[in-house]
């Protein structure tokens, strides 16, 4: 579903993505970890076609992102750190804008339905966005891509500042998407969230990914060793 | 796509209390202007009525005299109020609303409401012509300056994006959310003058055309700003930035563009003082025949022709009273003299009139503002037509009365008396001002223009949109 080809993107001298070769399956959740400038948010707005590449491919269900701008959006959804709505509308009026915006015509009875699929409580329904807090405007951004019918989710640090509580809850959305076949990429600092949720995970270092990790081979003590021994951290010694 | 961004941006303003204060300000600012220039109107077009009676009645009733000293004794005529001034007021209030008509001399419009009021008149009136060119466009930039700004200072710009959002789609949703309340208030308005206006007594020449057509170039004006205030909105990067560039874009095109377009067209054509005016009517008048002096070189050359024309060697073998056919005369010099003068001063208007309609490139109130007053017959040109209408009927009466005099008398009888009924033979002054063809015929470039910009101005916004 999400495939980057040597995808590299330059500014002046600095790279800020280093011939990225990545590929996400239908029903997998990627990973990537780094610390901030590791090249995460580059990649995910190169699949949004928000930037273009210096060199290099990447493709949504098979398109080339850069040749299909239009159609590629089609399939895909994107919550970034810190999802954005419309404040003085209700979490359905958002829902319906957005999802209108993508073409989709749903129901009340539907939109309801994604936002209690997307673990919103009921009677938040029509409540304006501006009384939300992170983790129900997150899961609203959920029902978004539930409305969508996304094929691939696009994630940028969306459990970054919720809670435990919501924190656990939106991974528990995401396995959820799992099954349902949607291809997630997901960029974090959260090596727990990466370890529960994830099927596959990343380490990037300026700009290039250093390590891949199938999730269920390693423990999350290893992860944490794997990630410190990439970022070249060293013990604090007291 | 355009439907929903429409319901979504009206639903924003809706929940908006600025926005729901600065409508109700200006419904209630537009109903205060219309109920004021209601009154004013019923009351100007009562004192017409009672005016046009009376000053007639006391022509018909003048009784026996001599017609030359009715000539001097004079007459009026009244500009009437229209019933589309009720919507713009135009020059109307500066202009002078009535002639006085007198043998000899051609008189300016006076008694302008101006001129009754106090200093603090400078302040200006409320009026719905100044809700509608100032206030409404005013609304229409607190209302839209951040409509683009707003989607990226919030954020939800790049969610926008992530939909796969159709640019020109979305901005028209935008557009549409910001025409509705500007084209429901306007609808309204115009609707409530239509409705006001056919339901008065005696109202003249109103029509439910020159009002639809006057309300489709309001349209066209606000639709200009919308597209104007969108585009400084999809081009700003902050909300603050767009607000100050749409404000300073107002400012320019509807209070400094018209008074720089009058100075210049004023310093470019300007109009000679009143004192110049006089000397100069009163020198060409004296190198022509004046009716009243008989020993004149002028009056002398028309005695002999007239005697030669005649075949007689005396004034008093005359078929009709010579004095009175000198008077004539010396009328139709006097005529020419003033038409020369007048139209000195409407070819001086015409060339700045020019000049607005050249400069109505730089703001589309001009043209906007050409047009209202013209449909309501409340501009200059409309006044310069009242004006010359008066003069002929003036020169019409001067003859009528002369003839009389010429006809109905001997050389030197001053002593004729006209019969008391003699004077309701003469018609009564009618004016009927242009017709709403020739209206939109005289401003075809002022049409062009507010196109122009109507056209440019939405071009340039779907250009701009594209790339957010």
């Amino acid at each position: 579903m999400i495939i980057t080809n040597n995808l590299t993107k330059k500014y002046g001298e600095q790279t800020a993505l280093d011939h990225l070769e990545l590929e996400v399956k239908q029903g997998e959740i990627y990973c990537l970890l780094g610390a901030n400038g590791a090249g995460k948010t580059t990649t995910i707005n190169l699949l949004l076609g928000f930037i273009e590449p210096t060199s290099g491919s990447a493709f949504i269900n098979q398109l080339n992102v850069q040749e299909n701008p239009k159609e590629t959006k089609r399939f895909l959804a994107y919550i970034p750190e810190n999802l954005m709505l419309y404040p003085s509308l209700s979490a359905v009026e958002n829902l319906d804008y957005f999802s209108g915006i993508a073409g989709k015509k749903l129901s009340d009875a539907d939109l309801k339905g994604f936002l209690a699929e997307a673990g919103l409580q009921t009677d938040a329904f029509g409540m304006r966005i501006s009384t939300f807090s992170k983790g129900m405007r997150q899961k609203v951004g959920i029902a978004i891509a539930l409305a969508k019918d996304a094929k691939v989710l696009l994630l940028d640090e969306p459990t970054s500042g919720l809670d435990p509580k919501a924190s656990n809850e939106f991974g528990l959305l995401l396995q959820k998407l799992r099954t349902k076949g949607v291809a997630t990429l997901m960029a974090t600092h959260d090596l727990f969230r990466a370890k529960e949720v994830g099927t596959h995970i990343g380490i990037m270092k300026d700009g290039s990914l250093r390590q891949q990790l199938v999730a269920e081979d390693i423990s999350l003590s290893e992860l944490e060793q794997a990630y410190l021994n990439t970022m070249e951290y060293k013990e604090l010694v007291l | 796509m355009i439907s929903k961004t429409f319901l979504k941006e009206t639903r924003e303003l809706m929940r908006d209390g600025r926005v729901r204060i600065a409508f109700l300000i200006v419904i209630v600012l537009l109903g205060v202007a219309a109920l004021i220039s209601a009154r004013q109107y019923k009351n100007v077009n009562e004192q017409y009525e009672l005016a046009k009676r009376s000053e007639r009645a006391i022509w018909d009733n003048q009784g026996e005299k001599n017609p030359h000293s009715a000539a001097h004794y004079g007459t009026y005529a009244f500009k009437p109020k229209y019933p589309l001034s009720l919507l713009d007021q135009g020059v109307d209030k500066y202009a002078g609303t009535s002639i006085f008509l007198e043998a000899h001399k051609r008189n300016e419009a006076q008694f302008s409401a101006a001129t009754d009021q106090t200093g603090l008149a400078r302040f200006g009136d409320l009026t719905p012509d100044f809700i509608l060119l100032f206030i409404i466009p005013l609304l229409i930039v607190l209302l839209g300056y951040n409509s683009f700004t707003k989607e990226r200072e919030m954020g939800t710009l790049t969610l926008l994006k992530s939909q796969g959002v159709s640019a020109w789609r979305w901005a028209l949703g935008k557009w549409t959310a910001l025409f509705f309340p500007v084209l429901i208030i306007t609808a309204a308005l115009f609707l409530v003058a239509g409705i006001v206006l056919s339901n008065l007594d005696d109202f003249g020449v109103f029509s439910w055309s020159s009002l639809f057509i006057m309300f489709v170039v309001f349209v066209a004006y606000y639709i200009i700003f919308i597209n104007i205030v969108l585009l400084i909105s999809s081009l700003a990067k902050r909300s603050g930035i767009s607000l100050v560039v749409a404000l300073c874009i107002w400012i320019i095109a509807c209070l400094a563009a018209p008074k720089a377009a009058s100075n210049i067209a004023e310093s470019k054509y300007p109009y000679p003082t009143r004192q110049e005016f006089a000397a100069n009517v009163l020198k060409d008048k004296k190198e022509g025949l004046d009716g009243h002096n008989p020993w004149s070189k002028q009056a002398k050359l028309l005695q002999e022709q007239v005697l030669k024309e005649h075949g007689v060697d005396s004034l008093h073998q005359l078929p009709f009273n010579f004095d009175a056919y000198r008077m004539q005369k010396g009328e139709e010099h006097e005529a020419e003299v003033y038409f020369k003068h007048y139209n000195y001063l409407k070819d001086q208007y015409i060339k700045q009139s020019r000049i607005y309609k050249g400069l109505a490139a730089i703001s589309p109130y001009l043209p906007a503002r050409f047009l209202s007053m013209s449909i309501a017959h409340t501009d200059y040109a409309t006044h310069w037509d009242f004006a010359d209408a008066a003069e002929s009927y003036r020169i019409a009466t001067q003859k009528f009365l002369n003839d009389n005099f010429a006809e109905n008398s001997e050389f030197g009888q001053w002593s004729y008396r006209a019969d008391a009924d003699f004077w309701k033979e003469l018609p009564a002054f009618e004016y009927n001002p242009p017709e709403l063809g020739t209206i939109l015929s005289d401003n075809r470039s002022n049409l062009f223009i507010l196109g122009i910009w109507l056209m440019a101005s939405f071009g340039l916004l779907m250009f701009t949109t594209k790339t957010i």
